[in-house]
């Protein structure tokens, strides 16, 4: 009778493992078969063309005049500041919420004080940061739906949110980041590739 | 010793335990049991038993890659064979979920004809099964609409004019025939309203129905209990604790048997998705690459192989109606298996002479219309056609009155 | 007696394969194209380019798509088949502006993304080689007859060598057999390692299998 036992015992420890081994290497092909129907959510190669880079051409842009192109569905904009207009950036850092741009959204090379490649233009995707609305672009000192000390920048209608000419939010208001900026380099110098990051093939 | 009893693997869930929780509000443990760590299953199935759990895979399979097809595909006229291309080519991994759809279509057919094939030979049709029988039989008519209307979808030359073809046969009918034919498209031609609708039923109705189907299919024969080839009744001996002395417990031996099985035939499927997706041209047809043109007629049509049987049947005969009708009772002959089949003796290893030459001569007739089908018109050929219809046939005609005075051999108490 | 019968079926089953796609009616010659030959595929590319593409479209593939998979860059495929008219990201389309076809040749030139699946690569191949002019000069085509097409690679062939347009023409018509199914290649590596995998598997059920069924007495 205990021989019997014993030879089942074995008999089930090396079901076990069978079982087991067989289990893993079923899981892993499980896991084998998922990865084509996962990965075909990621974007097509139609998603990806609709979401190409696009090129803007600065030639013709005045001072203080804003460019709105489209990428990726979302508006684009091209500020070219005028000299007075960066000199006034730093001033109000102290009522800034991300000054310097750690919690924000921008490329690694446009994190700086003006928030660009080349700080007479900026480029930035014109999206509130807080719940998607377009905001206005108010350069004007003291503009009248904005305020007296108005120093120019962008205004949110929805929720009242405030961007100055970097993009970069007001304390106490909604949005909680400073406008993303897009990757984006310059092909010429008057030829702007917004959605690619220099050097660097394919899209971003 | 019929099976090794000190391994339980039926349950009952251990003292506060979430599987405990659940089941003493849903019927989980119990019905695993009946169904699975408790049905009794004879223990003498062959290779021809695999064909059941590899449907049930082929139609799992079909669900997963069909509804993924379904993500990006457009069902309109306008877009239907660009979208398809845009999945080959634009999505990623799309080509391999295309392939699998497609091939499982054939895989799908190929099983299930196999597994038609078992109950042929094993009497699985008989009493007490005859609902088991119907209810598959049942599918079988599901699944051919289901593929038919699938094989529009690519909107290719083949897809356009197999469906003009074939529907143009329900005008054949008489009286109702035309306004059928009309109901059927929504158009006066096979046009994107047709397209549309077969869309809706392909991705939802027919596979609903098949679902409940299987549900049915399985519940009907747990009911009753598997047959065997030996074709005798495991039931007639049981063991002090009521269990059939020729059963052993479904799970772990025919979970194990199955996936094992499960696993070959993903080769041979790989086999053929990764080498021959085309299948020489039989599983997707080279005119589908083109696509529909209602001005221009490919220069043979043809239905995909599956269907290819009934179509040398319908063909065969010379009147377009009474083609039809030959098409259709084709099929539905077999409905009446159990009551054509007369002997009392299931499994072709203890029926007569006449049973085996007469079922030869089915599967025979049914493979050579089949490559018929495949085949253009000719006189030869279509003559070729008639006589292997009139072979198809007799096997039901004849066998209601060779099956009853058959000479049978022995048939054992125990399974061997 | 049923494996006889099976076996008998399967036979039958065999030789199916010959004429499915209802074949054409004359000999086709083998085109012998490989489509791992990236050298051959840029080569035919090009020769797409300006033979082909005046007149037809393969409006199903894109420029970036070419690049990846015959070994060009971005920059490469624009320049060498569109001259740089075209985004990276478009389709490759014909260069011949609407209408002109029809005016001129009465016919529509057909896309051809998908000419090597509904008829085959060695029917382009013969198709390409198979102008003739008959007694009046006019030419025609042993694989089309009639056809509208002109000989577009009558000159090249008269320029250069029996092997070189040879070599030209298995170029075209391996680019356009890759053109009708760019992921063949991908599918055919990917092939082996799948069935590879599943042979493991089945190893392991195959001795799970028969490690439970010790239990079962026949």
């Amino acid at each position: 009778m205990s021989e019997k036992h014993k030879t089942i015992g074995v008999d089930l420890k090396r079901r076990k493992i069978l079982t087991g081994v067989t289990g893993v290497v079923g899981a892993v092909g499980a896991t084998f078969v998922a990865v084509p129907f996962v990965s075909s959510w990621q974007p097509s190669e139609k998603a990806k063309a609709a979401g190409a880079p696009v090129d803007i051409d600065i030639s013709k842009m005045q001072p203080g005049q804003m460019m709105t192109v489209a990428w990726r569905g979302k508006p684009v904009w091209v500020v070219r500041r005028t000299p007075d207009m960066l000199a006034k950036l730093p001033a109000s850092d102290a009522q800034l919420r991300d000054p310097d741009s750690q919690e924000s959204l921008q490329p690694d090379y446009c994190q700086n004080p003006s928030r660009a490649v080349n700080e007479e233009y900026f480029v930035v995707v014109g999206i509130c940061t807080h719940l998607g609305c377009a905001p206005l672009y108010r350069p004007a000192i003291g503009s009248p739906d904005v305020g007296a000390d108005w120093q120019g920048g962008f205004f949110c209608p929805c929720h009242g949110s405030r961007f100055d000419l970097a993009g970069r939010i007001f304390q106490s208001l909604p949005a909680p980041t400073n406008l993303e900026v897009p990757p984006h380099y310059y092909k010429t110098a008057t030829l702007i590739r917004v959605g690619e990051d220099p050097q660097k093939e394919g899209v971003a | 010793m019929a099976h090794n009893t000190s391994e339980e693997h039926s349950s009952e869930p251990k003292e506060g335990s979430l599987l405990g929780w659940i089941d003493r509000r849903y019927p989980l443990i119990s019905t695993w049991n009946a169904h699975v760590a408790e049905y009794y299953a004879p223990k003498n199935f062959n290779f021809f038993y695999f064909f059941g759990s590899l449907a049930l895979i082929v139609l799992v399979s079909q669900i997963v890659t069909g509804l993924w097809l379904t993500m990006s595909y457009k069902p309109s006229a306008a877009e239907a064979f660009n979208s398809v291309e845009y999945i080959m080519r634009d999505v990623q991994w799309g080509w391999l979920i295309r392939y699998l759809h497609s091939t499982g279509a054939s895989a799908f057919f190929l099983v299930v004809y196999l597994h038609m094939t078992r109950a042929l030979l094993y009497g699985s049709y008989k009493e007490p099964r005859e609902l088991v029988w119907l209810i598959g039989m049942m599918m079988f008519v599901v699944l051919m609409a289901e593929a038919f209307m699938g094989y529009l979808l690519p909107w290719g030359q083949m897809s356009y004019w197999g469906a003009q073809v074939i529907i143009s046969l329900f005008g054949a009918i008489p009286v109702i025939g035309p306004d059928l034919a009309l109901w059927v498209r929504g158009d006066f031609i096979i046009s994107d309203v047709t397209l549309n609708r077969f869309f809706a039923l392909h991705v939802i109705a027919l596979p609903l129905v098949l679902i409940i189907l299987v549900f049915m299919h399985i519940v009907a024969l747990h009911k009753v209990g598997s047959n065997n080839p030996d074709g005798i009744e495991i039931k007639k001996y049981k063991n002090e604790k009521g269990i059939p002395l020729d059963g052993i417990p479904f799970h772990p031996y025919y979970t194990v048997k199955d996936s094992m099985g499960a696993v070959f035939f993903m080769i041979l499927f790989a086999l053929v998705v990764f080498y021959f997706p085309e299948g020489g041209g039989y599983f997707i047809e080279a005119p589908n690459f083109e696509p529909a043109n209602p001005l221009k007629t490919p220069d043979h049509i043809a239905p995909v192989w599956y269907f290819t049987p009934f179509y040398a049947i319908l063909r065969a005969v010379p009147d377009k109606f009474l083609g039809v009708v030959a098409m259709g009772a084709a099929i539905a002959v077999l409905f009446a298996m159990p009551w054509l089949d007369r002997c009392k003796v299931r499994s072709i290893r203890y029926r007569g002479l006449s049973y085996k030459l007469l079922l030869t001569m089915l599967i025979v007739s049914f493979v050579i219309l089949g490559w018929l089908g495949t085949q253009p018109s000719t006189p030869l050929l279509t003559k070729l056609a008639q006589i292997f219809t009139a072979l198809y046939f007799a096997f039901f005609l004849v066998l209601p009155f060779t099956s009853v005075n058959e000479k049978t051999k022995p048939v054992p108490e125990r399974v061997t | 007696m049923k494996k006889l019968v099976l076996l008998f079926s399967l036979l039958l089953v065999a030789p199916l394969s010959v004429n499915a796609a209802g074949g054409p009616s004359i000999e086709l010659e083998e085109a012998g194209n490989n489509l791992r030959d990236k050298d051959s595929l840029q080569r035919g590319a090009v020769l797409f380019t300006n033979y082909c593409m005046a007149c037809h479209s393969v409006k199903y593939i894109r420029y970036n798509r070419i690049a990846r998979d015959v070994g060009w860059t971005d920059e490469e495929v624009v320049e060498k088949m569109s001259f740089g008219q075209n985004s990276v990201y478009d389709y490759v389309l014909t260069r011949m502006p609407e209408g002109v076809a029809m005016d001129v040749m009465g016919v529509l030139p057909p896309d051809i993304s998908l000419t090597s699946r509904v008829k085959g690569a060695d029917y382009i191949y013969t198709f390409l080689r198979g102008y003739y002019q008959d007694e009046e000069g006019k030419w025609d085509n042993r694989a089309l007859v009639g056809t509208s097409m002109p000989n577009v690679l009558e000159d090249f062939q008269r320029h250069a060598t029996e092997e070189d347009y040879a070599e030209a023409v298995r170029d075209i018509t391996n680019f356009l057999e890759y053109v009708g199914e760019p992921s063949k290649v991908e599918r055919l590596d990917l092939g082996w390692k799948v069935i590879l995998f599943l042979l493991v598997l089945l190893l392991l059920t195959y001795l799970l299998k028969r490690e439970y069924w010790k239990d079962i007495k026949h």
